[in-house]
């Protein structure tokens, strides 16, 4: 079950700066069973191998503002799915779906991205093991429940 | 039992709990593959240059063969340990993924391909010249063991 | 900034580095070529390093095998040092400051000096004992060390990407 984070994070006041793991299993350092929905502003980008990064301004319903960082695949893999270098522009609202960071940090596996003009991407690491690893949103790790769904 | 069962079944054993859920289970298990592929390419890049008449020319290809399948063997058991173990994290993507299936194909046919005409042709020429045969089948388990290699790294990058 | 960081952080921000680290395709290939070019470089001398401890090959002299396998070893480690380079060159900002690249690159030292040694020493007699079945114990010494050193290398190179 996704809760939308603004909720959860009422009272949070960190601006945390998210540490850029990288890893080569989905179970090493983000959890299944812990889908989220992050709806924020693009602060940076990182369009790098092996990973993409990139990190979203999220504020909640008290105004709180926290910045998370989300994980992608490389720009090949992303390039094969329809995304291109300049997609994600600062300052732009997007909806990303994900999975969170086992350590608690505000980094996420990112699964999905909704952009402005509503098209919708996948973004997950090909070969990590993570939920919808497929190439289509559909999927699972046995124990995980739903997939991410809107 | 289908494959997709099959994978399925991995993905819900135990071996498949523990990969899922263990945060360096899959480091250990990569580089314990990873190791075992050096080892692997050496054994095949020696005797197959062998056999090509390259290196060792005077020596004999059967001490070679035995010697290096031994080798080749340990290893290749311990990569596919090690593969299963991998596979186990990610069942599913793997049972997708184009480069994983590959990799299958291409594994199956150069262990075939090692344990019959490749062995004939180490037994065959012994301490003789490579014949054209000799060469072939040097230049085909070359390539099978290579394009496993490469449709191994193309799983995480696809 | 230290000198040496300075330094990485100009390759990192560097034309070239950029566009392997964006790239497309380069990087994954450069990567691919690193990782299995590993048979070529450790996968060779570890069977030098297994003769002299008697496991394999014994009918065959270390002379003649050192023959066979250091071309190949020498080709591995061009192909090893190419591609790392281009690697080291699209992250090397970030690689400054990662321990398990640190220990990579002590390593190397550490297996580099080795051969050294044993080329020095016990190898200007090899004519002595090149078809022993089981080497003498200085190059035994070597063989193992060798062998710890390359699986530390590769350990530690799979670990850059956890830190």
């Amino acid at each position: 079950m996704k809760a939308r984070i603004s909720i959860l994070l009422a009272g949070a006041i960190t601006i945390s700066a998210v540490p850029a793991h990288a890893h080569h299993s989905f179970a090493a350092e983000f959890d299944g069973t812990k889908p989220v929905r992050l709806v924020g502003k693009i602060t940076q980008v990182e369009w790098t191998n092996p990973h993409s990064y990139f990190y979203v301004d999220v504020t909640d319903a008290k105004g709180v503002t926290t910045n998370w960082g989300c994980e992608g695949a490389g720009p090949g893999a992303l390039s094969r799915r329809g995304w291109k270098k300049g997609d994600l522009k600062l300052g732009d609202t997007i909806v990303v779906d994900g999975y969170r960071a086992k350590d608690g940090s505000h980094l996420i596996d990112a699964r999905r991205v909704t952009f402005p003009d509503g098209r919708t991407v996948y973004g997950g690491s090909p070969g990590d093991g993570g939920p919808g690893d497929n190439g289509t949103d559909k999927g699972n790790l046995p124990g995980t429940g739903t997939p991410a769904t809107k | 039992m289908s494959p997709l069962l099959w994978f399925t079944a991995l993905a819900h054993s135990h071996l498949g709990r523990v990969m899922q859920t263990s945060k360096w289970g899959f480091a250990i298990v990569e580089t314990v593959h990873l190791l075992a592929l050096a080892i692997l390419g050496g054994a095949v890049l020696v005797v197959d240059l062998r056999l090509l008449g390259v290196v060792l020319k005077r020596e004999s290809t059967r001490t070679i063969g035995r010697d290096l399948s031994r080798l080749l063997l340990g290893s290749l058991v311990l990569m596919i340990l090690s593969g299963i173990a991998m596979l186990s994290e990610e069942t599913l993507k793997c049972y997708y993924s184009p480069a994983f299936r590959w990799k299958m194909v291409l594994l199956a046919a150069a262990v075939l391909f090692y344990f019959t005409l490749h062995r004939r042709a180490l037994l065959n020429i012994d301490r003789g010249e490579p014949t054209l045969w000799a060469r072939a089948a040097a230049v085909i388990s070359l390539s099978l063991w290579l394009g496993v290699g490469v449709a191994g790294r193309a799983i995480g990058l696809l | 900034m230290p000198l040496l960081q300075h330094l990485c952080q100009l390759l990192y921000d560097s034309h070239v580095g950029t566009a392997i680290r964006e790239s497309d395709y380069a990087f994954s290939i450069i990567e691919s070529v690193h990782v299995l070019g590993i048979t070529a470089l450790v996968g060779t001398i570890a069977l030098l390093d297994l003769r002299m401890l008697g496991l394999i090959l014994r009918p065959i002299s270390i002379t003649r095998l050192a023959r066979t396998v250091f071309p190949l070893t020498w080709s591995g480690l061009a192909v090893m040092f190419v591609s790392g380079f281009l690697l080291f060159w699209a992250e090397a900002a970030k690689n400054y400051s990662n321990p398990a690249f640190r220990v990579k690159l002590i390593l190397l030292a550490l297996v580099g000096l080795n051969p050294l040694i044993f080329h020095t020493t016990i190898y200007r007699r090899v004519h002595e004992w090149e078809v022993l079945a089981i080497s003498p114990w200085r190059a035994r010494a070597a063989a193992i060390a060798s062998l710890t050193l390359w699986s530390g290398i590769i350990i530690a190179g799979r670990a850059i990407a956890y830190f």
